[in-house]
């Protein structure tokens, strides 16, 4: 790791004007120290600790929508039981993020804009074309983890369970761009990763992430994922599901999918295909099979496509509670 | 190692900060010393410090340690290289094996994974920090009773675990616990004594989880 210089921020403002274009926001570090500690990233000048801002780190209940800061904890999130009832597919989201110790530190706004795990990425030594190189090299090499789907040639997908679930949920994220309050769907969050191998997301150097905003119309919400391990281990595939449902039928339907795309995975035919029907296997297993219609698996990543059909159906069956 | 300068140290030297706030202020706030301490504190927090080593103040297992620090180093080099509480143990140093891990604020983290400087401020305790007077807690009795180690180099880690775990929740399930040591990696692949010494130390009867097969090859 490189040296750098630290400030703590006490506003907003005065964060991004600390962080000027040389420097990185520190929040929870786990991502952070972990890029720096690898020279992934080009060392920053100065290291802005922003977990002193303000108003950033409660979960605030609302009639129409939940405001959950982007300083709130993973494991505050996990253990708060009003988010447990109104948000199950978030409580459970955050309780397989990681482990306890990580939960303690890692934030709502880090977990959002970790980078990739592909181990191209991570490995000091390659420069990979999400590097700034020429070649992906997971895509003829070892990409038993990598995407189904992407909008370039990476193949790195998202792994924030939490994006995942915030794009079930139709959440806002709400972004300090250049001083303006700037809302962005979680589609539009990772858009750039999905069309720009060097993208992580769609964040620009000094955008800072302030809260997520939850709307509360879709009572049900599920999340479940499939990783090697049982616990502290990233997902092979993730899904998310919420909706409303009103005399037997589905409102509001919504799935996204995580670990298999740069960007968390929604179809819109299949959320409108499930709108207004009653959930059963039937229609649960309709909507997997238009959800993964276009999928293109790699040498290795082909396990995820029936993982992936299994994984929205279970999914989808939660939500009936 | 040059720092800066004691009438510099920070965006606000105590010169600037009264001037900020007005010669007004400055009279009424003579009755409110304290305050205006307190307050050039906060308006000094957001000085830039670094990269050079500076001041960093350190409360562990009950004491107070001032180290002379980079901005870079983290808790667990400031723990193990800059002092000597070597009791947590660096593996991955990307917070991943759970060798590490402390307690700070009584909830266990990766030290490899926090700055020193982020850490002041907070109770930091390591394992060095749980025996009393060198009368081993009952979770580190359990562990030796148990025999929940072989070469001991995660052991810290499991107990800080451990001892968290018990603190919140003193009579778990062997689940309970497998989730808090979740975090925690054992190549010697001691986990179910280590399960077994945690239930014991919370006085738990479980069935025993170890199953020793005698492979006979004759």
């Amino acid at each position: 790791m490189n040296a750098f210089e630290y400030a703590t921020a006490l506003s907003t403002d005065s964060a991004r004007s600390l962080v000027s274009d040389q420097g990185m926001y520190l929040a929870g570090g786990n991502d952070l120290l972990g890029l720096l500690k690898d020279y992934l990233v080009p060392s920053p000048k100065i290291l802005v600790n922003i977990k002193s801002l303000p108003g950033m780190d409660a979960i605030q209940p609302g009639d129409k929508s939940w405001t959950i800061g982007a300083l709130v904890t993973v494991a505050q999130l996990e253990h708060n039981d009003a988010i447990q009832k109104t948000f199950p597919g978030i409580h459970d989201a955050a309780a397989e993020i990681a482990s306890l110790q990580i939960r303690n530190v890692a934030t709502v706004g880090g977990n959002l804009a970790q980078h990739s795990r592909c181990w191209y990425f991570r490995h000091r030594d390659t420069v990979c074309l999400k590097k700034g190189g020429d070649l992906c090299y997971a895509r003829h090499g070892e990409n038993r983890y990598h995407s189904l789907f992407t909008g370039n040639t990476c193949i790195s997908p998202v792994v924030s369970s939490l994006a995942t679930t915030f794009a079930a949920l139709d959440a806002t994220v709400v972004v300090l761009r250049n001083g303006v309050e700037t809302p962005m769907t979680v589609a539009e969050l990772y858009h750039r990763a999905w069309e720009n191998p060097l993208a992580h997301n769609s964040l620009n150097p000094g955008d800072l992430i302030l809260r997520v905003e939850i709307p509360t119309t879709r009572p049900r919400s599920a999340y479940m994922q499939v990783s090697d391990k049982h616990a502290f281990d990233w997902a092979l595939v993730s899904c998310a599901a919420a909706a409303d449902i009103s005399g037997g039928v589905l409102r509001s339907p919504r799935v996204a999918l995580g670990s298999i795309s740069p960007a968390p995975y929604q179809v819109q035919a299949a959320n409108d295909f499930l709108e207004g029907k009653t959930l059963d296997d039937a229609a649960a297993s309709a909507a997997a099979g238009m959800i993964l219609k276009d999928a293109q698996p790699l040498e290795s990543n082909g396990y995820k496509v029936p993982m992936a059909h299994a994984l929205i159906r279970r999914t989808l069956m939660k939500l009936k509670g | 190692m040059k720092n800066s300068e004691p009438e510099k140290f920070g965006a606000h030297s105590r010169r600037t900060f009264f001037k900020t706030i007005g010669a007004a202020t400055v009279t009424a706030a003579a009755a409110r010393a304290r305050t205006m301490a307190a307050e050039l504190e906060k308006a000094n927090d957001e000085r830039v410090i670094g990269p050079n080593a500076a001041p960093v103040t350190l409360k562990v297992n009950g004491r107070t340690v001032r180290l002379l620090l980079e901005p870079r180093v983290t808790l667990l080099d400031a723990l193990r290289n800059y002092s000597s509480w070597t009791g947590a143990k660096e593996g991955c140093d990307r917070a991943a094996c759970g060798a590490c891990t402390v307690m700070m604020d009584g909830l266990p983290i990766y030290s490899c994974q926090k700055l020193a400087i982020e850490a002041q401020g907070h109770a930091i305790t390591t394992v060095e920090g749980l025996a009393e007077k060198g009368n081993l807690t009952s979770i580190q009795k359990a562990f030796v009773e148990k025999d929940g180690l072989m070469c001991g180099y995660c052991t810290p880690g499991f107990v800080m675990s451990i001892t968290a775990l018990l603190q919140r929740n003193p009579h778990p399930t062997a689940d309970e616990v497998k989730h808090a040591c979740a975090g925690n990696l054992c190549r010697c692949g001691t986990q179910p004594r280590i399960i077994e010494a945690a239930l014991a130390a919370a006085g738990v009867v479980a069935e025993r989880s170890v199953k020793t097969e005698v492979i006979d090859y004759a």
